[in-house]
């Protein structure tokens, strides 16, 4: 038997120690007790989740492992004390290993007590239902006076305690074995057949058919037609594989697609359940895992990428464009990073095909705007390109002047607009804006990343110009298929067709340099415990921004007034700024950190974009939750999330049905879903709609009888919106509850317009490159809607082409 | 009339904070309720030297300048948070501020049970001679489907619930009352006594 011995106190001097170190070395023939101290262990505190450290998950794999648990404790105040409480909490909180586990109590204290009613206590504490311990009962074992019980070698003094310790702990060892019988799962037998049952998915049900045969699950298929692509599609390779190589639901989620994960498990139980066996019998059962001793894997290339992302995925591609070897390391199961969350439309100004489009109302306006602009408030390495951009405006406002015209566009245009989208000042009054030459890079260079990802294999909807939220200007090529999956899909075909080699579930750690300070590979940790040494002429990050990871927000931000610790995002939970720590590591200077983006229009459950109704601005209406307007529609994403902020964060998008023929996303069954799972509010008329989302109802009808008037009058007296589209008169009406979440860190590692990172003396670090949104510089205090994918894209095949160019190319002999 | 609430978990977001919080505005013309928060403590390790940290000593003095205590806690494993097993801890091991305050036990969980088994706990602990602060008797007030139990306001939603809340209060502050009566005198001879659990020898149990 093995047994793990707990010290239920942090003090330096404990007799419960003594106890717990006297039972070791007197019970040595019959068991093997191995203590652990809890002086390490921090308070357990639920906002601040440490389940993964090492510490906590040290504990959890010794007791899993262990066949019984003794825990020693003295008596503080009447109960436990805070340091025994607090591991317990760990151990109840996201991890369970106590769960069935058998338990002796054991307790010394100063007094003739004994530790009696901390005892109590503790029998009480770990009956709870997230610890479900299995206590001993009986056999109560309280060492009183404990000062004068020991002798000098540590052993017990009265021959009839440590009797009565012989017996209690002969006792645990019995009640070990019959705790372990009855945890051993019981034999499964099913009724065989094939079962349909529903995995409740991302975007709603999917339907699931399990095959059983007399004791073993056999299939698992899994209708996945509903399902946003890409972001869930390795859950349904692999949670069924390892149900099946398993033959267990004891499966973990896969990280970014619990919820996915889960359903899968689910449906599989309910199945299970339907055959006439107990899915927890199968929830007990273990898959062997495999903790083998360390593997090494080195891997010699010409170019390794951190991030399988968009500008990852470019990168790569670009590398065996030119013939050369490349490797992509991901941290994640699948690749993708937070390219497949994007809405799919990537700026780039392209006015031969933009002007083929007519201008909408309101263009006009905002162009007629940016013209009257003082030329003061511009920097000055702005200047030139600001004058030359208002004659372009001011030629097609007077070719146009008694017509509608067509929508114009320019690479200035973007350049400006990118330039003026990122202008902002913090909260100490420091101003920023976007690098000239790096904004220039990226507008000079964003359509022909276009043409580009059109050869990889991306195609595009020629018929549509489109806007994102936060976008300022009509230029989204939007390509064909899954919103941002579309771009991954091509660019994964491409790389795999063309001999790049992606490793999921590596997470890189380290850079490793030559003695001059060249970066010359890195060392990642693998799946199964491997160590992954990666020897290559040039490494480039392109792992994203950290806007998953509250923390470092936090920390850095000097933008916002504050940052709720429980804020949502709208990232891949892998956005943990991991390429940021990788490059300071070596030396990196980092710019513009403190900038981040709120994505005003998200779940306000989940932190998602794609729940609701995705359609432009000139098509609804947002209302806050008294039913009134508060923002023009087309503001800046920080001018709606302010606004946002002030009316109580929580607000609604309304439009009418009409929105069908423009939405995104959209076909009457994803309505319907969204509607069943409360995502989406419906009501044949504004009164109905106003009541089911407990608004006045006079309110939302004024505010909208407004809204079609100034639509009608395509002026909007109250908050200026840019341009209109639909009205709101078309039943059913439609509302989508929104809320600020996390959405893009502008900050990162100083690159110049070749990628290559800048180390904090200013020069270049030779064989390192960055790309997306692990770089800063570009977007400065705010990112527009769209410029994302024009950067990752862009910068992804400067990065590539830098580093091929210096590092890879072969001296001619 | 001036009291302290305090905050039974080191919990960002917390809805024993927002209970404690609408007593403070509800209660305003009857009582100061200062908010007295946790999270700041270090962990208890009994050091030797005894020292009181910093951030100790301000919950204390603010439990000394009290006439009375509301301890509003979680329920965490059926019984109170750790952290706030830790503050009570360092106050029974060093300045002892809760002899003889008089002490009302309120608790807010998002279950049904509303922390019914962490109050038994909490009173047994007050109770130690090392604390021996003055529980109100009879009184349990127990705030179920806490996460329910607020409009944006910050007020109780449940018209009873709010009701019996006055009506524990009103008793509380009775009971404050009550307990300067007999009090007994010794209290600063109890106060100045250094208490420490190998003391426990000296057959003070």
């Amino acid at each position: 038997m093995k047994f793990i011995g707990i010290v239920g106190t942090n003090a330096k001097k404990s007799y419960n120690r003594m106890l717990l170190k006297f039972m070791q070395d007197h019970f040595q023939d019959q068991a093997e007790i191995e203590i652990l101290e809890l002086t390490d262990v921090p308070l357990f505190n639920e906002s601040d989740d440490q389940s993964q450290s090492p510490l906590i998950q040290s504990f959890n794999q010794k007791i899993m492992d262990a066949d019984g648990v003794i825990i020693a404790a003295p008596e503080h105040n009447h109960s436990v004390p805070s340091a025994l409480k607090s591991i317990i909490e760990w151990l109840s909180y996201k991890l369970h290993p106590l769960d069935g586990k058998p338990v002796m109590i054991v307790g010394a204290s100063y007094s003739v007590q004994g530790s009696s009613r901390s005892q109590l206590h503790l029998r009480q504490i770990l009956d709870a239902p997230g610890v479900n311990a299995t206590v001993m009962p009986g056999s109560e074992f309280l060492l009183g006076r404990a000062q004068t019980a020991f002798d000098d070698q540590g052993a017990l003094k009265v021959e009839g305690t440590v009797n009565f310790l012989d017996s209690c702990f002969m006792k645990f060892i019995k009640f070990a074995g019959i705790v372990a019988e009855m945890n051993v799962p019981d034999a499964v037998t099913y009724q065989p057949g094939t079962y349909e049952v529903t995995a409740v998915g991302h975007n709603g049900n999917l339907p699931m058919s399990v095959t059983l045969s007399d004791d073993r699950i056999e299939d698992i298929q899994i209708d996945t037609s509903t399902e946003t692509k890409g972001i869930a599609d390795v859950v349904f390779d692999r949670i069924p594989k390892e149900i099946i190589d398993g033959q267990t639901l004891a499966v973990d989620a896969i990280s970014g697609a619990s919820m996915t994960s889960n359903g899968v498990i689910n449906g599989v139980a309910e199945a299970v359940k339907a055959a006439g066996a107990n899915p927890d019998a199968l929830k007990k059962r273990r898959a062997a895992q495999a903790t083998a001793a360390q593997n090494i894997t080195d891997i010699t290339t010409d170019v390794v990428v951190v991030g399988a992302g968009g500008a990852g995925l470019t990168a790569a591609a670009q590398v065996l464009q030119s013939g050369r070897n490349v490797l992509v390391v991901e941290k994640f199961p699948a690749v993708g990073g937070n390219t497949v969350r994007a809405g799919g439309p990537m700026n780039a100004a392209d006015p031969e095909w933009q002007n083929k489009f007519e201008a909408i109302p309101g263009e006009k306006h905002t162009l007629t705007e940016i013209t009257q602009i003082d030329e003061a408030t511009i920097a000055p390495e702005y200047l030139a390109d600001f004058r030359a951009l208002k004659a372009q405006i001011t030629n097609y406002l007077k070719e146009n002047e008694d017509q509608r015209g067509y929508l114009f566009d320019s690479t200035l245009l973007h350049r400006i607009q990118t330039y003026l989208g990122g202008k902002r000042t913090d909260l100490n009054g420091q101003p920023i804006y976007g690098q000239y030459d790096l904004v220039k890079e990226l507008t000079d260079h964003a359509l022909e990343s276009v043409k580009w990802l059109e050869k990889i294999g991306v195609e595009f909807d020629q018929e549509q110009v489109t806007m994102p939220v936060g976008a300022i200007w009509r230029r989204g090529h939007k390509p064909l298929g899954d919103q941002g999956f579309a771009y991954i899909k091509g660019l994964q075909g491409f790389v795999t067709s063309h001999g790049g080699r992606i490793m999921t579930e590596t997470a890189a750690e380290e850079l490793t340099t030559t003695a001059a300070g060249k970066v010359d590979g890195l060392i990642a940790k693998g799946a199964n415990n491997t160590k992954v040494i990666v020897h290559a002429k040039a490494v480039i990050l392109a792992s994203g921004g950290f806007a998953a990871n509250t923390k470092m927000l936090q920390e850095y931000n000097t933008y916002w007034t504050s940052i709720d610790d429980d804020i949502k995002t709208t990232n891949s939970p892998a956005m943990t700024g991991d390429g940021i720590q990788l490059g300071t590591g070596v030396g990196a200077d980092l710019v513009g950190m403190g900038f981040s983006q709120m994505m005003p229009v998200s779940d306000p459950e989940t932190g998602e974009l794609f729940t609701g109704v995705q359609v432009p601005p000139q098509n609804f209406v947002m209302v806050n939750q008294a039913g009134k307007r508060f923002v023009n529609e087309y503001g800046s994403r920080d001018e709606l999330t302010q606004a946002a902020i002030d009316n109580g964060s929580l607000f609604y998008l309304i439009a009418d049905d009409e929105i069908k023929k423009t939405a995104y996303n959209t076909t009457q069954a994803k309505l319907d879903a969204q509607v069943a799972a409360g995502t989406l509010f419906r009501a044949d008329t504004l009164v109905d709609l106003a009541k089911q989302i407990n608004m006045d109802p006079a309110a939302l009808t004024e505010t909208i009888t407004n809204y079609n008037a100034y639509a009608d009058a395509g002026e909007d007296p109250e908050f200026h919106k840019n341009a209109f589209d639909l009205k709101v008169e078309v039943a059913p009406f439609y509302a989508t509850p929104r809320k600020p979440a996390t959405h893009h860190t502008m900050g990162g590692l100083k690159i110049d317009t070749g990628a290559h990172v800048i180390n904090t003396d200013g020069q270049v670090i030779n064989g390192l490159y960055a790309a997306g949104e692990v770089a800063g510089g570009i977007h400065a205090g705010n990112r527009l809607g769209g410029n994302s994918l024009s950067d990752i894209f862009t910068f992804g095949r400067i990065a590539a082409t830098s580093a091929l160019n210096e590092e890879v190319t072969v001296p001619v002999k | 009339m001036k009291l302290v609430g305090i905050v039974g978990t080191n919990a960002t977001a917390s809805t024993n904070r927002q209970l404690l919080q609408y007593m403070q505005q509800h209660f305003t013309d009857q009582a100061t309720i200062e908010i007295g928060e946790i999270a700041p403590l270090p962990a208890f390790n009994e050091p030797e030297d005894r020292a009181v940290p910093a951030e100790v000593q301000v919950l204390s003095d603010q439990i000394e300048a009290a006439d009375g205590v509301i301890f509003a806690t979680p329920e965490y494993d059926h019984s109170i948070p750790a952290a706030l097993k830790s503050a009570i801890e360092w106050l029974s091991y060093t300045t002892r501020p809760l002899i003889n305050k008089p002490v009302m036990i309120v608790g807010a969980s998002n279950g049904s049970l509303g922390t019914s088994r962490a109050q038994t706990h909490l009173r047994q602990i007050l109770e130690a001679p090392e604390l021996k602060a003055l529980v109100m008797p009879n009184v349990e007030y127990f705030l179920g489907h806490s996460l329910q139990a607020f409009d944006e306001a910050g007020n109780l939603t449940d018209a009873d619930k709010a009701q019996e809340l006055d009506a524990d209060f009103m008793a509380f502050l009775a009971f404050i009352e009550l307990t300067a009566k007999i009090t007994p005198a010794n209290k600063f001879v109890e106060k100045n006594q250094q208490f420490s659990w190998s003391q426990i020898t000296d057959g003070r149990d």
